[in-house]
């Protein structure tokens, strides 16, 4: 008790630290609007990793189909806003989007998280596009067009507060009773099941989560960016997700806050190279993946605690 | 009544009839073996009790608070909270997490904490947890693996694991357990040990335990009564005394290396 | 009646260029379990070889067809010599990373080096068109379908009659057993990238005939949808790759007939998730259920 409280401060300290550090680069003119966008960026992309990686580190289910839902969360805003330009809208849209997501995420995982490995990678890949077929052909979405102007409520503090909430409530999901029981799928579905784990339920429950903080940082990203089209939530969006959680460890909430971070660098600065940016990134993504198989972090946790739940490996005593 | 009433269980793999019409019963607190050679169609018909599998015909029903129910149809995890519990023939940890952690996952059934306070870490939500670790603690102090906690449970010996299963089976607070060759591949010492565990969870714990085994000296050391299958039927039934004597059973074990021991 | 017999000729055609590329992901899935995400890049590299042997070298298209399938197979085999092979005993969805990675740097190198901008494909055989019952077809219809049977039964006997073909496919049963059998598996996984990449070359050139146009970005879309294809047969069997590879292929032109063409995709999609809903391991796919 007196740890956790302890380990709450430290980390409390870090993200009110971060948040002063960032305001300050603001504030001193160190950060100009390009820079601004790139972290904007990473914020929003550890929202939806961080989820995605609840789903595929912690449940151990492939989903590849994670900018689906972000499409979800970004149009709810995008239409929304359009209609109801004020703070009490935009955040309105957020909730409509997330609660939009969750149906979805039912509807989707209920019949095909019965599958396994690849081939649920490839359904819920299905699903995704065919959510972003029916944004491109409805009316309300304006079709392959997108939506422009949209009023932008979602500044950096705003995602800043709001990145930091979602990964707490991740990192709080795993650390319980919930977190153990869906990592106890991930490692073995039928032990889990005569342990009275009800698998389904903890598999969709994961995927749930996923799924809403995904709406959640579409919203962000349609808000922030102020312009969206189908085509910015493609099967190539899902993977950019899954590289950073591949890159940054399965299994790791650290680990995909660094890749993310680590990314957002490698793009910033290969910015100027034009062509060569995407050669050199997918070089980048070969080597670190030969050299590093289990991803910069593999499932090492940063914590606090003296006696954490984190799974990281301690003096083993035999 | 008895805990559990076995009436005409018949599980058939295409043409393959791997447990054909087996009617047992087991009583409450009872330590029961199952034998019969390897192949006979012991772990199906293990499997199909704790719902791992569903049976092609016959039924099993188990008695519970609120009376008899009916078994078979039932999801394995259903099956489990209903109070049985088990093991695997070949370990089924959850290897990369702590062996604290495969614990708590068996308690998971008997707890509850609401997603207000864990999102929150409300009191409440600590209050529970340490709960959680402390009767965690206390299985594990129980059976001398204490100091074993944080150690990933895959990366221990194989002896150890199988103590783990046991433990993690216990966890889920079963009336009735059911041991898929607890001693396979122990040496004696090892064997002694499981033996004063298993007769620990009937005694101490009160709980029902059904055990597969080939170690002859552990099934008749602890076993009140055999049920021996051969070729998917039951062939026998009854004390290791009368057991040893059976004509039936020593046919099916002839040339069988198990009986030697017995 | 008319208008459905015209779509599903040309749905032939289209899905036997799928059934090509499926081929190559059911084969590779099958001895790796690797979804070789950088298989429809291959095929772009292919017509890519097409296009320049044809318009610079003149050479037949015969000749283009069966160089573009070499060095498709070369490249196939360096692929998974330097990227998959230190990935051997990763975890797997390491090995899908880098696949991604390579898919990137195989159509963002071939940009850099050639241009994005898309390039018509030299027309070495002219177009005709037949006219039979009211159907048209034309004979680079018929040319794609023929070669890509003939490519298929050709990669059937290979696989049944051949010493390799045993060896790949006792691989895919058990690596290990397979290699205490006395079998290089990394022969095996080498030829099987070959003979893959092989007839995702041809894919490359055949399509470049049909369709004229050839750029660096051809092989993303067509690539999943042959990856799609060979789940639906069923991942990891041959005739599955081939049945599923017609289906999607006759499927996307049935309902871009019936109007809805815009919902192609969607199409495709809905019938994968209904497919692996009824049949979890596709049409041709093995069930396995694990042992307790």
């Amino acid at each position: 008790m007196k740890f956790n409280l302890k380990a709450n401060l430290i980390w409390l300290g870090i993200m009110v630290a971060g948040f002063v550090l960032i305001d300050a680069a603001e504030f001193t003119g160190m950060v100009n609007t390009f820079i601004e966008n790139a972290m904007v960026t990473v914020g929003i992309n550890i929202i939806l990793a961080t989820g995605l990686n609840l789903i595929i580190g912690f449940a151990g289910q492939f989903s590849l189909g994670h900018a689906g839902f972000m499409a979800i969360g970004a149009y709810a805003t995008g239409i929304m806003t359009q209609n109801m330009a004020t703070p009490l809208g935009f955040w309105l849209s957020v909730a409509v989007g997330v609660v939009i997501a969750i149906i979805a995420a039912i509807i989707i995982g209920v019949p095909t998280l019965r599958l396994r490995g690849d081939y649920l990678a490839i359904a819920t890949m299905g699903a995704a596009e065919i959510i972003r077929v029916v944004i491109n052909n409805l009316k309300i979405t304006n079709g392959p067009a997108g939506i422009f102007n949209i009023p932008q409520f979602a500044t950096w503090p705003v995602v800043y507060v709001i990145m930091c909430i979602t990964t707490i409530m991740i990192a709080n999901f795993i650390h319980s009773r919930a977190g153990r029981a869906v990592m106890s799928v991930r490692e073995d579905e039928i032990a889990a099941s005569a342990m009275g784990i009800n698998t389904t339920k903890w598999k969709l429950a994961a995927f749930v989560f996923g799924a809403a903080t995904a709406a959640i940082g579409g919203s962000l990203h349609a808000s922030y960016l102020q312009t969206i089209a189908p085509g910015d939530f493609g099967i190539m969006n899902s993977i950019s997700l899954l590289i950073i959680v591949v890159l940054g460890g399965t299994g790791s909430l650290t680990g995909t806050v660094v890749a993310a971070g680590v990314l957002g660098v490698i793009d910033t600065v290969l910015q100027n190279f034009g062509t060569l940016r995407m050669v050199i990134y997918a070089l980048a993504l070969i080597l670190i993946m030969v050299f590093k198989p289990s991803g910069l972090l593999g499932r090492w946790e940063l914590s606090f605690k003296r006696v954490g739940t984190s799974k990281k490996k301690e003096v083993v005593d035999q | 009544m008895s805990l559990l009433e076995v009436n005409h269980l018949t599980q058939q793999f295409g043409g393959l009839k791997a447990v054909s019409d087996v009617s047992l019963t087991i009583e409450d607190g009872e330590l029961i073996a199952l034998i019969g050679p390897n192949g006979a169609g012991k772990t199906t018909l293990f499997n199909m009790l704790t719902g791992v599998n569903v049976p092609t015909s016959g039924e099993i029903k188990m008695a519970t608070d609120k009376g008899q129910v009916l078994i078979n149809g039932k999801r394995t995890d259903q099956v489990a909270k209903l109070g049985m519990s088990r093991t695997f023939q070949n370990i089924r940890l959850f290897a990369e997490l702590s062996v604290l952690d495969n614990i708590k996952i068996a308690m998971t059934s008997n707890t509850r904490e609401n997603f207000v306070e864990t999102m929150l870490r409300l009191p409440s939500f600590y209050k529970k947890e340490s709960a959680i670790e402390d009767e965690a603690r206390k299985l594990l102090t129980d059976f001398q693996l204490i100091r074993y906690a944080r150690s990933t449970a895959g990366s221990l010996p194989y002896g150890l694991q199988r103590r783990v299963e046991i433990v993690r089976a216990l966890a889920t607070k079963p009336r009735l357990l059911f041991l898929d060759e607890p001693a396979a591949g122990m040496n004696p010492e090892e064997t002694a040990d499981l033996t004063a565990v298993i007769s620990r969870i009937q005694k101490d714990y009160g709980v029902t335990v059904v055990l597969i085994e080939h170690d002859m000296s552990l099934v008749m050391n602890l076993a009140q009564r055999i049920y021996v299958l051969d070729h998917g039927s039951l062939i026998a039934s009854g004390t290791p005394a009368e057991i040893k004597q059976n004509p039936a059973v020593v046919a099916a074990y002839l040339g069988g290396e198990a009986v030697a021991e017995g | 009646m008319h208008t459905m017999m015209q779509q599903l000729i040309n749905g032939l055609s289209l899905g036997s260029i799928y059934a090509l590329l499926a081929l190559g992901y059911t084969m590779v899935y099958g001895v790796i379990k690797l979804i070789n995400f950088a298989h429809g890049d291959i095929y772009m590299l292919g017509a890519f070889w097409g296009y320049y042997v044809l318009r610079y070298w003149h050479v037949n298209f015969w000749v283009a067809l069966l160089s573009a399938m070499v060095v498709s197979a070369f490249a196939g085999m360096l692929i998974e010599f330097l990227a998959y092979r230190p990935l051997r005993h990763s975890p797997r969805i390491t090995a899908l990373i880098t696949a991604i990675g390579v898919s990137y740097l195989l159509e963002n190198g071939m940009s850099y080096l050639y241009g994005a901008s898309p390039r018509n494909f030299p027309q070495v055989i002219k177009q005709e068109n037949f006219h039979i019952a009211g159907l048209t077809v034309s004979n680079i219809q018929l040319l794609i379908l023929v070669v890509a049977i003939v490519l298929m039964v050709a990669l059937q006997l290979i696989i049944k009659k051949t010493k390799m073909g045993k060896a790949m496919r006792a691989v895919a049963v058990d690596p290990d057993a397979a290699q205490l059998m006395g079998i290089n598996p990394n022969h095996v996984i080498s030829f099987t990238f070959a003979l893959g990449s092989a007839l995702a070359g041809a894919a490359g050139v055949l399509i470049g005939l049909y369709y004229n146009t050839i750029d660096p970005l051809m092989g993303m879309t067509p690539g999943i949808k042959a990856f799609v294809a060979a789940v639906v047969g069923g991942i990891g069997s041959i005739p599955g790759a081939s049945v599923g590879g017609f289906l999607i292929g006759i499927l996307e032109t049935a309902t871009q007939a019936v109007g809805l063409s815009a919902y192609k995709d969607a199409a495709v999609y809905v019938v994968l998730i209904v497919i692996l809903l009824v049949l979890p391991s596709g049409i041709f796919g093995k069930r396995t259920k694990e042992k307790v």
